[in-house]
C-alpha cells in the first residue's frame, strides 16, 4: 500500500524537490505551504506515515505545526522530520521538545534524504 | 542525483525572482521603518529560501552569497544590529549582486568576482559588528562549500577506503517519550542491523512498572547488544542521532585486539551504504590541515581528462578538441532550450474552476448531440435554450482561460520604488512614489512589455517634471515631490497613469524646439493636445542639459512606440506649475480586441474600437475637396482627411457618394482620418490571427479574424491607414 507523506515548506521549489524524491520512492505526497494549510489538508487526506516540515514559514511555522500535530490522537506517534539549514544543537533541542522525530540538514541530496526517511519510517 | 533535481531549476529561478522582489521591496520599506520585525522576518525568510534551494540544486555561489546576507539579516532581526542607511545600502547592493549571481546560474554572465568578494567581506564585517575580522569570513567559506550534490559526485573520494573490522558493545536506554516523538526503538535497532551483524541482543524490562502504573505511551525498555561492523564509531553513533541527547547510551569499542586487517576496497566506495563520504579535500579543510585556498589551488592544478589522455598518447589533441566541441554544442543546445521555456504560475483555484466549466461544456455538448439525434421542429425552443447555454459556457471558459494569463500589475510596479529611490538620490530631489491599483489584472505579455515604457515615464517625471526642492518651496509646494502610479480598468481597457506634481510641460519651449527641429512650421497653430504629442517624436528633448537620468531625447518616442505596439495609446494632460499626467491605455489582452465591424461593398472589416473617435454621416457643407490633393471633412472646425476604403483596397463599394456613406473617424498618435464605409455592422470581440505569420504583411491591415458566419474578416491597422491616405491622396482627387 502506498504510504502518504506530508511535505510542508513555504518554498514551492523545495517542496517539489522533496515531493519528487518521495514520489520516486513510491510514496503518496501531500504538499502544503505552511502549518495551517497542512492541518487543513490533514482532514481530507489519508493518515500520513511521515511528516516532513520546514521550520521557517509564514503563518504557522514548523514548530507550532509539530505541537499541533502531536495534540491529534492520530498523529501522536507519526514520525516528523524537520528540514533545516541550521544544524545547531539549540535548533535540534527545540525541535525535539516540540515533538519532532529528527531533522534533515539542507542542502541534502535525494539519497541522503531517503536514508533519513528510512531511518524513521517503520518498514 | 543532481541531474534529476536540475529539472527544478526553472521553478527555482522563478521562485527566486519572487523572493528577490520581496527582499528588495522589504529593504526599501525597511529604510522607512527600520524596526519593523515582520519586515525583517519576511526578508530573512526569502533569503533563507533562496539559500536552501540554491544549495540543493548545486548553485553554490548563490547559496554561499545568500548565506552571508542571511547572517547579517539574522543579526538585524534578532536586534543584535540596527538597520542604518549604510547597512540598508549594502544589502541593496547585495540584492543586485545576488540577482546577477542567479542570472549566472541561469546561464548568464558571471558577475565580477572581486565585487562579489568585496560585498561578502563587507557583509561579514557588518555581521561581526563592523570589526573587520577574518574569522567570520573563513568560517563561512569553510561551512559553505557545497556539501550537496554535484561537486561530491564529480570528484569521488580520492582517499583509498579501508575496511576495518570493529566490534561495539552498545547499551541503550531510549528516552521515555521516544514514541511521542514518533520514533520506534525497533527502527533504531533495524538501522544498526544495516551496519553489520547484531548479536547478544537483549531487552531489559526491569524498569517496567506495575500494569496499573504503566503509561502505554511511554517506553520503559532498555536494550543491549553487540555489533560487528566495518563502520567507525562515528557512523554507529549517527544511528542514534535523533535520540542521543535524551538517551542513556554507551557505545564501547570492544574490538578484539588483533592486527588491523587493512584491505583496500575497490573504488568507488558504494555511496548507498554508510554515511555520506566526503571528498578528501573537504575533510582536510575541516580538520584544519589545509586552508580552503590551498584546496582550491590544488584542485585547479588537477589536469583535465583530455590533457591526460593526450599525454598518454591515447588520443590526439584533435580528437579531444572535437569532443570538446561536441560537448560545447550540446551544452549550447541545452541552454537554448532552457531559455525558451517561459512558465506562468497559476492559482490552482483558477484551474479547478476551469475544469468544472469544461465539465459543464461536455454536458452541454452531449445534451446537444442527444437533441440532434431526435430532433423535431417542436424541440426548437429547447435547441435555442441549449445553444444559449453553450454560448454561456464558451464565454465563461474564454474569460477564465484569458484569466490564466492575467497577472496583477503589481509585479510590474515592484521595481519602481527602487528606481525612484535611486533617481532621487542621483538628482538630489526628494521624491515619493505612491502606487495604487496593484491588484489590477492584465495579460502577462502586456505586463512584461510595459515595464520599459513605465520606467521611461517615471524617469521623465523625476528628471523633467519634478523641480528641485528649493524651486518647489519657492513655488509654494511641499519640498517632496510626488509621483503617482495608478492602474485601473476602464471599459475593456486598462489604464495606467503616471502623474507628477511638478512644473508641467512648457508649451512655448516644446513649440520652439519643434520649430527648430522642423517638426512644426513657424506660425502654425496647433491645439495643445498636438503640442504635447510632439514630445513623443524621435530625438525630441527639451532638457537644457543631458543628465545621467534622461534628456537624451531617446525614451519618449520609444514609450509611444512600445505602447502602440501593444495596441494602446498614450495620453497627456498637463497644467503648468501643477504637474503632468500620462495615461497609458492598453487592451486587456493582445489576442482579443473589441472591434467595430464595418461593411464596404460585400467585404467586412474590423476597426479596433480603441481607435474610433466617432462615426458621422457627412453633410454636403462639411466636405471640402482640394483639387488634386485630398478630400477633407470638417468636424466641428477641425479638418480630417477622408480615406475611401474601397479605393485603398480596390473593391466595389455600395456607395461612392460620400453623402450616402458613413465616415468613421479614427485616431492614432494624435492624427485623425475619416474612413469611408458603407455600413456599421456592429460591435463585437474578435480574436486576432496573425496575417504576417500565415501570409505576409499587408499595408493597412493588422491581422485577420474569423467572423461569426465563418468568413475571414480583416482587422484594420489605423496607423497603416493613415500612411495609406498620404499615398493615395492624388488618386483620390
Amino acid at each position: 500500500m502506498e504510504q502518504t507523506v506530508f511535505v510542508i515548506d513555504d518554498s514551492p521549489t523545495m517542496r517539489q524537490m522533496v515531493a519528487f524524491t518521495l514520489a520516486n520512492a513510491g510514496f503518496q505526497v501531500v504538499e502544503a505551504g505552511n502549518g495551517q494549510e497542512a492541518l487543513a489538508k490533514l482532514e481530507a487526506s489519508p493518515q500520513p506515515a511521515l511528516v516532513v516540515t520546514d521550520l521557517n514559514m509564514p503563518g504557522m511555522d514548523g514548530l507550532s505545526l509539530i505541537r499541533e500535530l502531536r495534540k491529534l490522537p492520530a498523529m501522536k506517534f507519526v514520525p516528523i522530520l524537520i528540514l533545516t539549514t541550521e544544524s545547531s544543537a539549540d535548533k535540534k533541542a527545540e525541535g525535539r521538545s516540540a515533538g519532532a522525530t529528527g531533522w534533515i540538514v539542507k542542502p541534502f541530496n535525494p539519497d541522503q534524504f531517503m536514508k533519513v526517511v528510512q531511518k524513521v519510517l517503520p518498514a | 542525483m543532481s541531474g534529476e533535481l536540475s529539472q527544478f531549476n526553472d521553478a527555482f529561478f522563478e521562485e527566486a525572482s519572487e523572493h528577490m522582489t520581496n527582499i528588495e521591496d522589504g529593504l526599501l520599506q525597511l529604510e522607512q521603518r527600520p524596526a519593523d520585525l515582520d519586515l525583517l522576518n519576511t526578508i530573512f525568510r526569502s533569503a533563507h529560501s533562496i539559500k536552501g534551494v540554491a544549495g540543493m540544486l548545486g548553485f553554490s555561489a548563490v547559496a554561499q552569497f545568500t548565506h552571508k546576507m542571511e547572517t547579517l539579516l539574522d543579526q538585524l532581526r534578532t536586534n543584535k544590529l540596527v538597520v542604518t542607511p549604510p547597512v540598508a545600502d549594502l544589502l541593496l547592493k547585495c540584492t543586485d549582486c545576488l540577482k546577477a549571481l542567479i542570472g549566472a546560474a541561469k546561464g548568464g554572465d558571471h558577475p565580477d568576482q572581486t565585487l562579489v568578494a568585496g560585498l561578502e567581506q563587507q557583509l561579514a564585517d557588518y555581521a561581526a559588528g563592523k570589526v573587520p575580522s577574518a574569522d567570520p569570513a573563513v568560517h563561512a567559506s569553510v561551512a559553505t562549500p557545497p556539501k550537496g550534490t554535484a561537486p561530491v559526485q564529480s570528484r569521488p573520494a580520492s582517499s583509498p577506503a579501508e575496511t576495518v573490522h570493529y566490534q561495539f558493545t552498545i547499551g541503550w536506554t531510549p528516552p521515555g517519550n521516544i514514541f511521542q516523538i514518533g520514533l520506534d526503538p525497533m527502527q533504531v535497532i533495524k538501522d544498526l542491523r544495516n551496519l553489520g551483524t547484531v548479536s547478544h541482543l537483549k531487552a531489559d524490562a526491569s524498569r517496567l512498572p506495575d500494569l496499573a502504573a504503566m503509561d502505554p505511551e511511554r517506553c520503559y525498555l532498555s536494550w543491549s547488544l553487540v555489533l560487528d561492523t566495518a563502520k567507525t564509531q562515528e557512523v554507529v553513533e549517527s544511528v542514534f542521532e535523533f535520540v542521543k541527547e535524551d538517551s542513556i547510551l554507551s557505545i564501547l569499542d570492544t574490538t578484539p585486539d588483533q592486527p588491523m586487517s587493512v584491505a583496500p576496497v575497490p573504488a568507488p566506495p558504494a555511496e548507498s551504504e554508510g554515511a555520506h563520504v566526503k571528498p578528501l579535500g573537504e575533510i582536510l579543510v575541516e580538520s584544519g590541515a589545509v586552508t580552503p585556498e590551498d584546496l582550491n589551488r590544488a584542485l585547479s592544478q588537477q589536469k583535465k581528462v583530455g590533457e591526460i589522455l593526450v599525454e598518454q598518447h591515447v588520443v590526439t589533441p584533435q580528437q579531444v578538441a572535437q569532443a570538446l566541441e561536441t560537448q560545447k554544442q550540446a551544452e549550447a543546445a541545452a541552454q537554448a532550450k532552457k531559455a525558451d521555456t517561459t512558465t506562468i504560475r497559476v492559482d490552482t483555484a483558477k484551474i479547478d474552476r476551469l475544469i468544472n466549466l469544461v465539465g459543464e461544456l461536455v454536458i452541454t455538448q452531449s445534451m446537444l448531440t442527444d437533441l440532434g439525434k431526435h430532433f423535431s421542429l417542436a424541440k426548437m425552443p429547447l435547441l435555442l435554450e441549449r445553444m444559449a447555454q453553450l454560448e454561456r459556457n464558451t464565454r465563461e471558459i474564454q474569460e477564465r482561460v484569458m484569466g490564466i494569463r492575467m497577472l496583477q500589475i503589481g509585479t510590474a510596479f515592484q521595481r519602481f520604488p527602487r528606481l525612484v529611490r535611486d533617481l532621487a538620490q542621483k538628482s538630489g530631489k526628494k521624491i515619493q512614489l505612491v502606487t495604487a491599483g496593484e491588484e489590477t489584472e492584465l495579460d502577462k505579455s502586456v505586463i512584461e512589455s510595459i515595464g520599459d515604457p513605465l520606467t521611461h515615464l517615471i524617469r521623465n517625471s523625476a528628471d523633467h517634471g519634478l523641480e528641485p526642492p528649493d524651486e518647489r518651496l519657492a513655488a509654494g509646494k511641499p519640498e517632496q515631490g510626488t509621483i503617482k502610479l495608478n492602474a485601473f480598468h476602464e471599459g475593456g481597457n486598462i489604464c495606467i497613469t503616471v502623474e507628477d506634481d511638478g512644473r508641467g510641460l512648457n508649451r512655448d519651449r516644446i513649440l520652439a524646439k519643434a520649430i527648430k527641429q522642423g517638426l512644426v512650421q513657424e506660425g502654425e497653430k496647433l491645439p495643445d493636445d498636438q503640442i504635447w504629442q510632439l514630445i513623443f517624436k524621435p530625438g525630441f528633448s527639451t532638457a537644457e542639459k543631458i543628465t545621467d537620468v534622461s534628456g537624451r531625447g531617446v525614451g519618449m518616442d520609444v514609450v509611444k512606440r512600445n505602447i502602440e505596439a501593444l495596441g494602446g495609446t498614450v495620453g497627456i494632460k498637463t497644467i503648468p506649475g501643477k504637474g503632468t499626467l500620462f495615461t497609458l491605455k492598453l487592451p486587456l489582452t493582445l489576442a482579443i480586441i473589441d472591434g467595430m465591424t464595418v461593411r464596404v461593398g460585400k467585404e467586412l472589416y474590423i476597426i479596433p474600437l480603441v481607435s474610433i473617435v466617432e462615426s458621422i454621416q457627412p453633410r454636403p457643407d462639411t466636405i471640402r475637396t482640394i483639387i488634386g490633393q485630398a478630400e477633407l471633412i470638417n468636424v466641428r472646425g477641425a479638418y480630417h482627411p477622408i480615406l475611401r476604403l474601397h479605393q485603398a483596397f480596390h473593391i466595389e463599394p455600395e456607395h461612392t457618394d460620400l453623402l450616402d456613406s458613413i465616415l468613421v473617424i479614427v485616431e492614432t498618435e494624435g492624427e485623425r482620418v475619416a474612413v469611408m464605409v458603407d455600413e456599421l455592422v456592429g460591435q463585437q470581440q474578435v480574436v486576432i490571427k496573425s496575417l504576417e505569420k500565415n501570409f505576409r504583411k499587408v499595408q493597412g491591415i493588422a491581422g485577420a479574424t474569423i467572423l461569426g458566419d465563418g468568413t475571414v474578416g480583416f482587422i484594420l491597422d489605423v496607423r497603416g491607414l493613415l500612411d495609406l491616405t498620404r499615398r493615395i491622396e492624388p488618386v483620390a482627387a
